[in-house]
């Protein structure tokens, strides 16, 4: 009779240890051929995007008064920014950049939501309204800012003869020459030029939605809001992402041509934003230096924002497949 | 369709090289009584410049370009030029393209070995074009730019020195303002191409519904502002159209006429001999003329509420419909009128085509100290051969094309539609007594230049003008600031400009 004895190994298990992971330069050496083939994109890139931004902040540290050639530029360390963010006028610029970067972009969001929503369901004249929906994304910015600037004007607006009509004003309704009320006004023609991109987007969402699982849900007896609030809305987190991301940046950026068209950042500054300031700065009172500060900072901004903002959406996810 | 004589028409020569005799007004230009390099200074006094004066003058004397530069460059020469300027667009009139055309024709059979590299730019553009151009060693040999211009690129050392005497021409033949826009420290950096001023425009029709008499405008600003609120008052029509937006160059060009006025300035630029260190904004005067337009905005409201974010264009469309009676604007602003009227249907062309008939031109009216009225216009200036393409400047090609063009035949032409010759010689041609018969109101106009002050010649007048000057307003007129107290925080920011930062 054979006995045979089993060992019990009552150690703790050894950790499973990891492939080593290889150092950037080693990885690099192992893929050159790969990197090869990107090359040529890669030095694009360097020349068009990475030297532009090394020449910007290099240029921030120096005083460029209109009266000195760029050769003859001064090193100033760091007293460009210091004096931009010691002006109070840098202050309220951006404190309306905020509000005109959050509520843009939320109400973009939310219109062009609901007009996803609308316009991704069967109905008598879907195409038409999709394509009556989608001008103002298409028509120019510049065209638009004047058309605005008719419909505003603060003596013979349309705006102010429609609501003069209707006895909802006695007298000129005046937006655009109003300090309290024009960025509102300038608001409200962003949303009107920006909501189209978020229903394209939204749309495209909505169409990779499973419909199985709406049908499973009806089944279950789930309503409509539960359907939407339980399936639909966590299927597009994804786009929403990337949609609300590009509206922040472009908001905070780029969103330069109905501002300036508009009111040229006035009255006195109400309707400034940073990217405004910059320009004015930069060509109006040709301070190349300042104006490289300032972007310096507003690329810090949206940097920030825009890592602090996918970080806060995805931490969600990456903790669950943790859990 | 103005045609102009195609061939050269030479003048005797009286007295070996000197020849032309012409008397340019009762202590107003020169006496030419030589060959133009030898003209004689006289000081323009404004108040013979008037446009019966202006059109006595036309058509006394005749000129021959080509026969003038040859004495500077001979024609035979051989070179090669790059030449960068604003050209007629598809905006301009046809007219424009024509005079054009016409000018590189006859600078091409003038000087058949010379060749001219041109690129037409776009208004909006060439500035930071040329600046870019000139950072990367390739701007252009010559460039006609726009008066304010220049000063940028004198300040930076990247204009040659060059003025009228290089080109045959004397200094006298042209507007002291117009030489004070090309003098960087003592030095010339080009020679004037043409010049214009603006004028008050009014619509005689609302004047009289307003109980005033139609056929005269405001001679002072104080009138401008009492005959701005009887309309308002009398018709309900906005009385003047006041332009505060700010980044744009509509405002300071009639606000700045307000503050010398008053003998005040954004500096000292209004004195005969400026020094550009001395601000002047907040001066009794500044705050004066600056209270006026308060005024208007917020006591009567007798303006456009939509001033602060209006340009002159804006104007335009309530001028034409009848609902505003004074603008300040260009000589072309009558042709401009003229088709927006065309364009009009139905009733609104009734009233589109009663206000032209009813357009009249005044001067801008007089404060205590002066009358005054910007200075605008274009120079022609050569850049240093270090931040040209290929480090080398064609001076005597140069010097060719600037002669012909800064000449009285052509800086006449070339200004046809809409500006006048920087050369003052220009306004004793034929072509100008042409214009004069063609152009309405040119008279009104062309009397106005002679009340002309230059903007600041220091390379920081954009962010003045455009920036603070605006502000100025805006801060006043929104009541942010009291009317003092906006001149005094307009006066720190010049400060704060012109010391360095």
């Amino acid at each position: 009779m054979t006995t045979a004895t089993y060992q019990v190994d009552t150690r703790a298990p050894r950790p499973v240890r990891r492939p080593r992971r290889r150092s950037v330069w080693a990885e690099m050496r192992h893929r050159w051929a790969d990197y090869m083939y990107v090359l040529p994109a890669l030095a694009v890139m360097m020349a068009v995007i990475a030297y532009p931004i090394y020449y910007t902040v290099f240029l921030s540290f120096f005083k460029t008064p209109p009266s000195l050639a760029m050769d003859d530029k001064i090193f100033v360390g760091f007293e460009n920014y210091g004096r931009i963010l010691t002006n109070d006028s840098f202050w309220s610029t951006t404190w309306n950049t905020l509000i005109w970067t959050f509520f843009s972009t939320f109400f973009a969001y939310v219109l062009g939501f609901g007009a996803a929503l609308v316009i991704n369901r069967e109905f008598i004249g879907r195409g038409i309204a999709r394509g009556i929906l989608l001008i103002p994304y298409v028509i120019s910015a510049v065209a638009a800012a004047y058309v605005w600037r008719w419909i505003y004007h603060s003596d013979f607006g349309v705006l102010g003869a429609l609501l003069t009509q209707l006895g909802l004003a006695d007298g000129p309704v005046v937006l655009l020459d109003s300090v309290d009320r024009v960025l509102t006004a300038l608001i409200v023609v962003n949303v009107w030029k920006e909501f189209p991109f978020a229903m394209i987007m939204m749309l495209a969402g909505l169409q990779t939605v499973p419909d199985q699982l709406h049908r499973a849900a009806r089944v279950d007896g789930a309503s409509a809001w539960q359907r939407f609030w339980h399936i639909t809305v966590p299927h597009l987190k994804g786009v929403t992402l990337i949609t609300v991301l590009l509206l922040m940046v472009t908001n905070l950026g780029s969103a330069f041509t109905i501002p300036w068209i508009m009111t040229g950042g006035g009255p006195v500054g109400a309707s400034h934003i940073w990217i405004t300031q910059i320009y004015e700065i930069a060509f109006g009172r040709i301070r190349f230096g300042i104006a490289s500060a300032y972007s310096v900072i507003l690329f810090i901004a949206i940097m920030s924002l825009g890592v602090v903002y996918v970080r806060a959406l995805t931490g969600g996810d990456e903790r669950r497949r943790q859990e | 369709m103005t045609q102009f004589p195609k061939g050269i028409r030479v003048l005797p020569r009286l007295l070996g090289s000197t020849a032309l005799t012409t008397l340019f007004g009762v202590g107003l230009v020169a006496s030419y009584l030589h060959a133009p390099h030898d003209a004689a200074a006289q000081a323009v006094d404004p108040a013979d410049w008037t446009p019966e004066y202006i059109s006595s003058i036309a058509g006394t004397i005749e000129v021959d370009t080509a026969a003038e530069c040859s004495a500077v460059v001979p024609s035979d020469y051989e070179g090669k030029l790059t030449y960068w300027y604003i050209a007629p667009n598809e905006a301009s009139p046809l007219l424009d393209h024509e005079i054009d055309a016409q000018f590189w024709e006859a600078f091409g059979a003038a000087y058949p070995n010379i060749e001219v590299e041109i690129q037409s730019q776009d208004y909006n553009q060439m500035l930071n074009k040329i600046r870019t151009a000139a950072v990367g060693n390739a701007a252009p040999m010559v460039a006609r730019l726009p008066i304010l211009w220049g000063v940028e690129f004198a300040a930076k050392g990247q204009l040659s020195e060059f003025g009228p005497e290089d080109v045959g021409y004397s200094v006298e033949e042209f507007w002291p303002g117009a030489m004070k826009s090309v003098t960087w420290r003592g030095n010339t950096y080009g020679v004037p191409s043409n010049n214009e001023t603006m004028a008050l425009v009014w619509n005689a029709s609302i004047f009289e519904e307003a109980g005033l008499d139609p056929e005269r405008g405001p001679d002072t600003w104080e009138e401008l502002v009492q005959f701005s609120n009887q309309i308002k008052e009398n018709t309900g029509k906005n009385g003047y159209g006041l332009v505060a937006r700010t980044n744009a160059g509509n405002t300071p060009f009639r606000f700045m006429p307000q503050l010398w006025a008053y003998s005040a300035g954004a500096l000292d630029e209004a004195n005969d001999a400026p020094t550009y260190e001395t601000i002047a904004i907040n001066s009794d005067g500044g705050k004066a003329a600056l209270q006026l337009s308060y005024d208007m905005y917020v006591r009567d409201k007798s303006v456009p509420v939509s001033a602060l974010t209006n340009t002159q264009t804006e104007n335009r469309d309530p001028f034409i419909a009848n609902q505003l009676a004074m603008v300040i604007s260009h000589p072309s602003e009558y042709a401009a009128m003229i088709d927006r009227a065309a364009r009009a249907t139905g009733q609104e062309k009734e009233i589109a085509d009663r206000v032209v008939a009813n357009m009249r031109y005044g001067l801008i009216p007089r404060g205590p100290e002066r009358r005054a009225v910007v200075f605008g216009g274009s120079n022609l200036h050569v850049f240093n051969p270090d931040v040209v393409d290929g480090g080398e400047v064609d001076m005597e090609a140069a010097k060719a094309l600037v002669c012909f063009w800064a000449g009285p035949e052509w800086s006449t032409k070339i200004s046809w539609t809409n500006s006048n010759p920087g050369n003052l010689r220009g306004f004793q041609t034929s072509w100008m007594k042409e214009r004069l018969e063609e152009i309405k109101f040119l008279d009104v106009t062309t009397s106005m230049l002679a009340h002309g002050v230059p903007f600041p010649v220091i390379p920081e007048s954009p962010e003045i003008m455009n920036i603070i000057v605006p502000e100025m307003l805006q801060n006043a007129l929104t009541e942010k600031m009291s009317v003092a107290e906006a001149a005094d925080d307009a006066a720190e920011k010049i400060e704060s400009v012109i010391s360095g930062f």
